[in-house]
């Protein structure tokens, strides 16, 4: 309930996606530079390879009055400064998946004119959308790693988890849905008491009980160490791809 | 209080070592037994001033705490030559992993009706006064006696009382821990000098480390995860080094050895209490010297002597 969706403004070449913009209540055009004219926040949301097309394009509008926040994986700040107007207002932003359901986790960077009225505006709007933190631009890609991608191994860890269950004779759709119920409950457990992961573990594991024989498991697997190679592989591909 | 060790091994060494630099007990006021007396720590014992026998009798009649300080599969022969001279007055200490209370006072008990017997489980560094103790009381030990024995163990480091049941698995994490630890040290010090530091520096730095960091373990009231976690700037040598680690399953390795060890003490409990232990699995001289010692020992129920059973069998 930020802004009214008919103070939002989206375009695109074809109408493939904008029916969805338009049943939320915006409005939508297939013109780039409609939008620039007619807003003051423009959100960059193309994919990467499109964008400095598009940021030729609309160039020639974009004024001092504009902020411009570009959600384009792997392109910095710098190349955007360089294919903007000098005196623009940029800022780079790293979200994830789920802030479609209001809990996502984001990350932002300030470019070189972009200054605090700027950033707070950004971090209010966002926080509607779940966790927002200024970070230096170093860590957009550690996020991707941890968060962007990192939605994707929770994905592969629930889907585990419930074939457990099914293996041990348990519904599959009934498994599915505790697995879930499951992580969103850890994770609420951990961001509301604040606490160390490592001690809400102990928590859980009764000397000789079930817990920490799973936990043995785990550790057999060197499951910790597995994730830190898929953390460190997916940031190091943001990496590369931001050279290119 | 006079205290007596029926075995003159590395855990009397290593007790009595403790006491006396502690100042809780006087060299003079310690007795130790054994019938080898080529053990080098029997010299390292007189040396410290503790009276020396090869009689155990003579230990029990002078003690009032006695420690078994033997071997496991020695212990019932020790209790079958000492047992007739055990009277009320005495704490019967076993320190011997695996041996349950309730085999030992069903051996006594052939003896003397209400023998206060106590499970112990300790460590070597009881050796610098570091040691970590855990003990259980038997069905005739009084609440003082574990105070006092406890007053003893606390004086050479951690020492609290703990339900029989948890005795295995504290031998298995600290019984044997040190042991985990000097194979860490020895590792880290072949890191050490792979990356270029003379090995004793390399020894002493990582024995340092491994001291302190066990130090602000037990004074911090933080997990070890947060204290690992303050150890690792972001991006640093650290976080690298743990990924090793990781990679590794340094985890899961010690994890696997706290259970393979109590497992094991497990193990050699269940089969000392179901089996028979042939004289050939002890060595001769001692078994003679055993035999000397206590004439109710028939030859014929010399040769095969069951462990925890007050009968013994024929062949």
């Amino acid at each position: 309930g930020k802004v009214p969706a008919s103070n939002i403004l989206a375009s695109a070449p074809s109408d493939k996606n904008l029916d969805a913009w338009r049943e939320l209540g915006c409005r939508t055009t297939h013109c780039n530079l409609e939008v620039v004219h007619r807003s003051t926040l423009v959100f960059l949301a193309t994919k990467p390879h499109i964008l400095p097309g598009v940021l030729e394009e609309i160039r020639p509008a974009v004024g001092p009055h504009h902020t411009v926040v570009s959600l384009v994986a792997g392109v910095t700040i710098q190349t955007l400064q360089r294919l903007l107007p000098p005196w623009t207002k940029v800022l780079r932003i790293m979200p994830n998946l789920p802030c479609v359901v209001q809990a996502g986790a984001m990350v932002f960077s300030r470019g070189s004119n972009a200054g605090d009225e700027e950033a707070a505006l950004l971090k209010s709007l966002l926080s509607s959308c779940g966790l927002c933190e200024e970070v230096p631009e170093s860590y957009i890609d550690i996020h991707t790693g941890l968060s962007g991608s990192g939605v994707a191994y929770v994905y592969l860890f629930a889907e585990a988890l419930a074939e457990g269950a099914v293996k041990m004779g348990m519904p599959g759709a009934l498994a599915s849905r505790i697995a879930a119920q499951t992580l969103l409950g850890a994770a609420k457990m951990l961001l509301e008491t604040g606490e160390h992961p490592a001690k809400l573990r102990g928590d859980v594991c009764t000397p000789g009980g079930t817990t920490i024989y799973a936990l043995h498991q785990l550790e057999k697997g060197a499951l910790r160490a597995t994730v830190m190679d898929a953390v460190e592989a997916a940031t190091n591909r943001a990496c590369d791809m931001a050279k290119d | 209080m006079s205290v007596g060790f029926i075995g003159a091994g590395q855990l009397a060494f290593a007790l009595a070592r403790g006491f006396t630099a502690a100042g809780v007990l006087a060299a003079h006021k310690i007795t130790a037994s054994s019938p080898d007396t080529d053990l080098p720590t029997v010299s390292g014992l007189r040396k410290i001033g503790v009276n020396f026998t090869v009689s155990n009798k003579d230990t029990v009649k002078s003690s009032d705490v006695l420690f078994l300080a033997v071997k496991p599969p020695i212990i019932p022969f020790i209790l079958e030559e000492v047992g007739p001279d055990i009277e009320a007055r005495h704490i019967v200490v076993s320190c011997a992993a695996g041996v349950t209370i309730s085999s030992i006072e069903k051996k006594l008990s052939t003896f003397c009706p209400t023998p206060k017997v106590i499970r112990c489980m300790t460590n070597t560094p009881v050796i610098v006064r570091e040691g970590a103790t855990v003990y259980a009381t038997g069905t005739h030990a009084d609440v003082e006696d574990g105070k006092l024995l406890e007053q003893l163990m606390a004086s050479v480091g951690f020492c609290t009382e703990v339900e029989e049941d948890l005795i295995d698995a504290v031998t298995g994490l600290s019984g044997s821990g040190p042991a985990y630890a000097f194979t860490a040290l020895d590792a880290l010090a072949d890191g050490g000098v792979k990356m270029g530091l003379p090995r004793r520096l390399a020894v002493r730095l990582g024995a340092q480390a491994l001291l302190g960091a066990a130090k602000m373990l037990l004074e911090s009231e933080q997990h070890p995860g947060q204290l690992k976690d303050n150890v690792c700037s972001p991006g640093g040598a650290t976080i690298h080094a743990l990924h090793f680690l990781e990679s590794g399953g340094f985890r899961s390795l010690l994890i696997n050895a706290v259970e393979a060890s109590c497992i094991r003490t497990r193990e050699l409990q269940h089969l000392a209490d179901q089996e028979e232990i042939s004289p050939a699995a002890i060595k001769k001289t001692l078994l003679d010297k055993v035999k000397l010692e206590s004439p109710s020992l028939s030859v014929a129920s010399a040769s095969k002597v069951s462990l925890f059973t007050s009968k013994s069998k024929k062949n």
